[in-house]
């Protein structure tokens, strides 16, 4: 069936997880270019309650609570997009590509998913993270590298469907090569489960670097939901939680569920083919 | 024995014939055959110098050269030691004397006997040919036309010529008048060097030994009479058997396509001939020898094999699923490949598309095994059984018809778009940019499978293999579709491999038929052999269980 996707998704659990990662988007966007004050500057007073000047208050050292929201929303994203960005390619390059080249490259890239499969992400990344140097850049390599076997696996069961279907078949009686079979028929036919395991990477990508973050493995430079929520618990037996340690919780927990709703969204397009 | 050599006759400046070479022994028949316009006539009457303003050449018959002798000479010959049947028998006939004082003056013409001798002589061979003796004495208007045949071989019989020169005895009679004439024919050509000129091949096959098939005034094949019947070599030869309705053959009737030309540079057929290359222009093709007694004038050495498979075996997860399979396919032929499911037809077909690799034998495509990828794919196609599951879901009906010109880059892309639209008119279908845009889903199940031909046609293979294409579509679809591809083939000189477990399918299409079992060939001929005198068990049981409309 041809499907129009931007359709689907017009309506349904789909298309309020489009309105919430819009909301995050553009928040994260607006955080590029403006914040109240700069996330991590000495803005007055400490332990301030929310107001025209602070909408969300100021924390211990008295750092706009706002402000730093907002840089955290762009980490977040950042590192999903990057690190669902990076497993994608990995995933189609070693899990579809494998398949259509069969043979011994299959077997080889096979045997790297297997054992990156059974590797736990979350003890590796923090193993990883702990003996590389923390930077959002880095976080992204170690999460595409733990992410793309999932991916990769789902790539080749399905590049192994479309190499005996009867378009691939049909193009092959035509003349057509490898490099023509991927680019016209595979990847296009790829696309919407690509696109299922890039959200259901960035729903990960997002919890994980918001638990490391939490955990202190991540650089201390760079604002993270995951600080200031781990920040925020020390100073519970204060009011400030309600505007210091709620906000970040919050936002996770939306950003993740935007990622959900969307790839539930998708499905319900696969399931109605 | 009458011996022809490199005769050309010319009408002015207009030569009709270019150059006959034959042999008649005596006590044979030779046919000889062809469209009209041939110059099959213009032969018959130049060997007794009855046509034409200029002969050159030899003709030698009984040790004289029959071009050089005198007029006074040859008319001692004509009707006497070689005698000719003319057709129209009513136009030949003098409408003012009886049957019997015709057949007379021919004896008296030439022998000095009584009136009366010559009458009983006439009389007699009047009743050998089967002119019932009352009718003797008739004048021409009140005999039938085969009676009207009759008289005029009595006038050639009545001398005991040992040459007899018969253009189109039978051609304007009736069934049983014809068969009638035949059956005098059989035994009256005995012992006489004979020289059948006609259009009608039943005719031919009945009588002669021997046959030559004439072109704009060449031989273009000649050979055993049953043998040049079953297995023609030259392209025109099968056109002409294809065009002639022929009780034991199940294939409907073909016809020639084009016109013959005169003036035409090199081979006279070329501009009809479906396996036509460059060097067909250049030059005449002689006549060559092929195999004992089989002579043919073609460049590419008579029809070529498109296919020629030698003992092709495939197994699959360790099982034997096709072995020792051989098949020849001639171009513009059908080869039926019949068989239930699971007998290995579609294996065979993805073996040969090279979708998957033989585990023995040898395959040859256009005489070549080794070629290169994309000039493979421009000679064989496959056309699937169900074409919605080839198409990719993504793709209009423009984009899929032209996905193989794109594979192949050929042409720009205002040249590709032309082609997709002629290919889809091809197989009927529209070209509106509405039909162009649709998506597979938006198709009827018949107008699909016309895309998944014009797809496949797009390229201009040679070789098509049909696989169950028709298995989905009703029965009236499926005639649209069948006789599309017939039409095809008239013209393109397609060869189909047709794929089908429907028997009568099969046999209405196809010119040779394999029938397949468990992997194994059981049975191979030809389709009319094949399906009318089944030998092998599993073929009558298929036979048997093919489909009917009548009971009983």
């Amino acid at each position: 069936m041809h499907i129009q996707y931007g359709k689907k998704l017009k309506s349904g659990p789909g298309h309020w997880g489009l309105l919430l990662l819009g909301f995050w988007a553009a928040i994260a966007l607006a955080g590029f270019f403006v914040t109240p004050y700069a996330p991590d500057a000495y803005t007055g007073k400490a332990f301030l309650a929310p107001s025209s000047a602070h909408w969300l208050g100021t924390n211990d050292v008295g750092q706009d609570i706002f402000s730093q929201l907002m840089a955290g929303a762009r980490t977040s994203l950042g590192v999903a997009v990057g690190a669902s960005i990076a497993s994608a390619f990995l995933g189609a390059l070693l899990g579809a590509g494998g398949a259509l080249v069969g043979g011994w490259v299959e077997r080889l890239t096979m045997r790297m998913m297997d054992i990156g499969l059974v590797i736990p992400p979350i003890l590796a990344a923090m193993l990883a993270a702990a003996y590389l140097q923390p930077s959002p850049v880095t976080l992204v390599g170690i999460l595409a590298f733990f992410f793309w076997p999932g991916t990769g696996r789902i790539l080749r069961a399905q590049t192994l469907l479309l190499r005996e279907s009867g378009p691939v078949t049909a193009a092959r009686t035509f003349g057509a090569g490898r490099g023509y079979l991927l680019r016209r028929h595979i990847l296009p036919d790829l696309a919407p489960v690509l696109s299922a395991a890039m959200i259901h990477d960035a729903r990960r990508a997002v919890f994980l670097e918001a638990g490391l973050a939490f955990l202190g493995i991540s650089d201390p430079t760079v604002q993270s939901w995951g600080r200031m929520i781990q920040q925020a618990l020390a100073f519970t037996y204060l009011d400030v939680w309600q505007w210091w340690l709620l906000p970040p919780g919050i936002a996770v927990t939306t950003l993740v569920l935007a990622f959900a709703l969307i790839g539930t969204g998708l499905e319900e397009t696969h399931a109605s083919d | 024995m009458l011996q022809i050599e490199d005769l050309k006759v010319a009408y002015g400046t207009e030569e009709i014939l270019h150059g006959i070479s034959l042999t008649v022994r005596q006590g044979e028949t030779l046919a000889i055959i062809g469209e009209s316009g041939a110059g099959k006539t213009t032969l018959g009457l130049g060997l007794l110098r009855l046509a034409g303003d200029t002969a050159t050449g030899s003709v030698q018959w009984q040790g004289q050269e029959l071009l050089s002798l005198s007029d006074e000479e040859l008319r001692d010959i004509r009707g006497r030691t070689a005698a000719m049947v003319h057709q129209n028998g009513g136009e030949v006939l003098h409408p003012l004397y009886t049957a019997l004082d015709q057949v007379a003056e021919v004896v008296t013409v030439h022998f000095p006997v009584a009136q009366e001798t010559a009458r009983e002589k006439a009389a007699e061979t009047l009743s050998r040919v089967g002119l019932a003796a009352d009718r003797h004495g008739l004048h021409p208007h009140r005999l039938s036309g085969g009676e009207q045949q009759r008289v005029l071989l009595a006038m050639a019989l009545v001398n005991e010529p040992a040459l007899l020169i018969m253009d189109e005895p039978t051609s304007s009679l009736d069934p049983l008048s014809k068969a009638q004439i035949l059956q005098v024919l059989g035994t009256a050509l005995k012992g006489r060097a004979n020289l059948l000129i006609t259009h009608d091949l039943a005719t031919a096959a009945t009588v002669a030994d021997r046959v030559a098939v004439m072109y704009s005034g060449r031989i273009v094949e000649s050979g055993p009479c049953a043998e040049v019947f079953a297995t023609p070599r030259h392209p025109y030869t099968r056109a002409l058997l294809r065009a002639f309705p022929d009780m034991t053959t199940f294939k409907d009737i073909q016809c020639i396509p084009g016109h013959p030309e005169r003036q035409v540079c090199g081979c006279a057929f070329h501009p009809r001939c479906s396996q036509r290359t460059e060097g067909c222009e250049a030059s005449v093709p002689p006549l060559t020898l092929l195999q004992e007694g089989r002579l043919v004038a073609c460049h590419r050495g008579g029809i070529v094999p498109m296919l020629e498979v030698v003992g092709l075996q495939k197994k699959l997860e360790g099982r034997t699923i096709i072995e020792d399979i051989s098949l020849t396919l001639q171009e513009g032929e059908t080869m039926a490949l019949v068989g239930e499911s699971g007998s290995g037809k579609t294996t065979l077909a993805k073996t040969l598309m090279g979708l998957w690799p033989a585990d023995g034998g040898t395959f040859r495509i256009d005489g070549k095994d080794d070629w290169q990828r994309k000039h493979f794919y421009e000679r064989i196609q496959l056309v699937f059984q169900n074409p919605k599951e080839a198409f990719s879901h993504r793709l209009s009906v423009g984009e899929i018809v032209r996905e193989p010109l794109d594979i192949h880059n050929r042409g720009t892309k205002a040249e590709r778009e032309e082609k997709v639209r002629r290919t889809l008119i091809d197989v009927d279908l529209p070209v509106t940019e509405d039909f162009l845009r649709r998506y597979p889903h938006q198709l009827s199940g018949g107008e699909a499978q016309r895309v998944a031909i014009a797809r496949a046609l797009i390229l201009d293979p040679k070789l098509l293999i049909a696989d169950e294409i028709t298995a989905s579509l009703d029965a009236g679809v499926q005639a649209r579709v069948v006789r599309l591809l017939m039409r095809l083939q008239d013209v393109r000189g397609l060869a189909l491999l047709f794929i089908t477990h429907d028997i009568a399918l099969a046999r209405k299409i196809s010119d040779c038929a394999i029938v397949l079992k468990d992997g194994r060939i059981v049975e191979a001929g030809l389709s009319s052999k094949v399906f009318s005198n089944p030998v092998h068990p599993y073929t009558r049981q298929l036979v048997e269980a093919a489909p009917q409309l009548h009971r009983g």
